[in-house]
């Protein structure tokens, strides 16, 4: 098989099994779906050019949201880029999606989370939606299983926070009796 | 999964399947074939950056930082930019960074208002068009004096810390400490260095080293296999608090703020100054922890059309 070959199957393969995920994390992260068109279609532009990096197997997808993130935060930054590429599936997306609009216990989540740095709204993310254990987000974000662990607690009680509405004062006496130790 | 990733889960948009139906398979499979019909030869990258994350030992060990903090805060960034002019800052002008020419073209950046407001800095670096952050924000103990994060383009060359040895002494130990970066010829984009500074009291930290390392609050003790009522009598003796608990189930990790004495302590982290965060757990081993299922979330949004 031609070297031209081999790689446009690999690229072939890579897509076929990672472009419901991809779409489904761009459009997860966007308000318009025109945008998550061209995200996506930027994102596997950039595995096509860069097929030598991705990595084979399961580590794959993570290394495509990896991309995704770095594309959605330059659209986030202003810097929206129209793809010839995605013309088709702009307007599909356009006619066929509409984010959600939730009411209340729902509407109150979704508040809570949106008020959220869009750091821990991330972490958040791809524990919850996307369903990425500690090691498979430290992946994504490029940083050790440990920290992804030590951010996802303050973005637990961020969250909380926000849910609830006030600060939740959390002191411990150590004096108070270990059988139940408070926090 | 805990409380808070299901709440999470309920609002999650839409999922992989619902998002694969929404166009139809020729056209899903067209980008797919446009794209790969493109020459491969890359293009500009453009705003494409590339962030680290540096932590603990790996952090020193790969930078061999500890910031001079010059007498705490007193920070020298040494900015090399082949080719770029200086511009002088105009007379009389208080300047949060001073920027001095190089023989070789470069800028030397000097930080002369370390307590500035980063903006301070993000303006003075745009006068010189650098689009560079710099940042000082509060970490534990043995990360102060380090620089522990930094984003740059992902091509290209690449900002580097430069050190000095005695420039200042890091809690952990040693005295080889980052004087600044350079930032090599060609250099293009945007980039964010940012640097350890110690906490105000009640300020929590935004990146830990380990809670046992040197000049930590917990160097020097032993939690293995300990009970939580055994750990919160250490901490007791050293006037520790914890902010927070970090229950570990096979299921995830929740926040919990009391557990049982009689629970185990698996690891503890820095959370403030005189405060740690414990993982805890019923087990004396610490269960793995699974991922979760991905979230089904709200019913499937209808079409606009």
């Amino acid at each position: 098989m031609a070297a031209g070959d081999e790689r446009q199957g690999r690229f072939e393969a890579l897509y076929e099994a990672h472009h419901g995920p991809v779409l489904g994390y761009v459009l997860r992260r966007t308000e318009n779906p025109e945008d998550a068109a061209d995200v996506m279609a930027e994102t596997f532009l950039t595995s096509w050019r860069r097929l030598e990096e991705v990595p084979p197997g399961p580590e794959a997808r993570l290394w495509l949201y990896g991309v995704a993130r770095r594309v959605l935060a330059n659209h986030h930054r202003g810097q929206r880029r129209r793809s010839a590429l995605a013309d088709r599936l702009r307007g599909e997306l356009a006619v066929g999606y509409r984010p959600p609009e939730y009411t209340g216990e729902m509407a109150r989540i979704a508040a809570a989370f949106r008020r959220l740095p869009a750091e821990q709204r991330e972490l958040l993310a791809l524990n919850a939606w996307e369903g990425l254990d500690y090691g498979q987000i430290a992946v994504v974000l490029g940083c050790s299983r440990n920290a992804v662990r030590i951010r996802l607690h303050r973005a637990r009680q961020r969250f909380a926070r926000e849910l609830d509405g006030h600060q939740p004062g959390l002191t411990l006496s150590l004096n108070s009796p270990t059988n139940g130790a408070n926090a | 999964m805990n409380q808070t990733i299901h709440r999470i889960g309920m609002i999650n948009p839409v999922t992989d399947d619902e998002a694969a139906r929404l166009a139809r398979p020729e056209t899903l499979d067209d980008l797919g074939w446009q794209i790969s019909a493109t020459p491969v030869t890359p293009g500009p990258r453009r705003g494409r950056s590339r962030a680290r994350i540096l932590t603990g030992r790996d952090a020193r060990r790969r930078l061999l930082l500890g910031v001079p903090m010059a007498a705490a805060l007193g920070i020298a960034v040494a900015v090399a930019i082949v080719g770029r002019p200086a511009s002088t800052p105009p007379a009389g002008t208080p300047q949060a960074l001073s920027f001095t020419t190089n023989a070789g073209g470069g800028i030397t950046v000097i930080v002369r208002d370390p307590l500035a407001d980063p903006a301070v800095y993000r303006a003075e670096f745009a006068t010189h068009h650098l689009d560079i952050t710099l940042l000082l924000r509060p970490v534990s103990p043995s990360l102060v004096g380090t620089v522990f994060y930094m984003s740059g383009p992902s091509t290209g060359p690449q900002i580097v810390p430069i050190t000095a040895k005695g420039k200042c002494e890091v809690p952990s130990g040693g005295n080889d400490c980052p004087v600044g970066v350079k930032i090599p010829a060609g250099f293009r984009g945007q980039a964010e260095v940012d640097f350890g500074r110690a906490a105000r009291p009640g300020e929590k930290y935004v990146s830990t080293g380990s809670a046992f390392a040197r000049g930590e609050a917990m160097h020097g003790m032993n939690i293995k296999g300990e009970t939580v009522a055994q750990v919160l009598s250490q901490l007791r003796a050293r006037h520790l608090t914890v902010a927070d608990f970090n229950k570990v189930e096979s299921s995830g990790d929740e926040n919990v703020r009391q557990v049982p004495g009689g629970w185990y302590v698996y690891d503890a982290v820095p959370w403030a100054p005189g405060q740690v965060m414990l993982f805890v757990g019923a087990t004396a081993t610490e269960p793995s922890t699974a991922a979760p299922q991905p979230a089904q979330g709200a019913p499937a949004p209808s079409p606009t059309g």
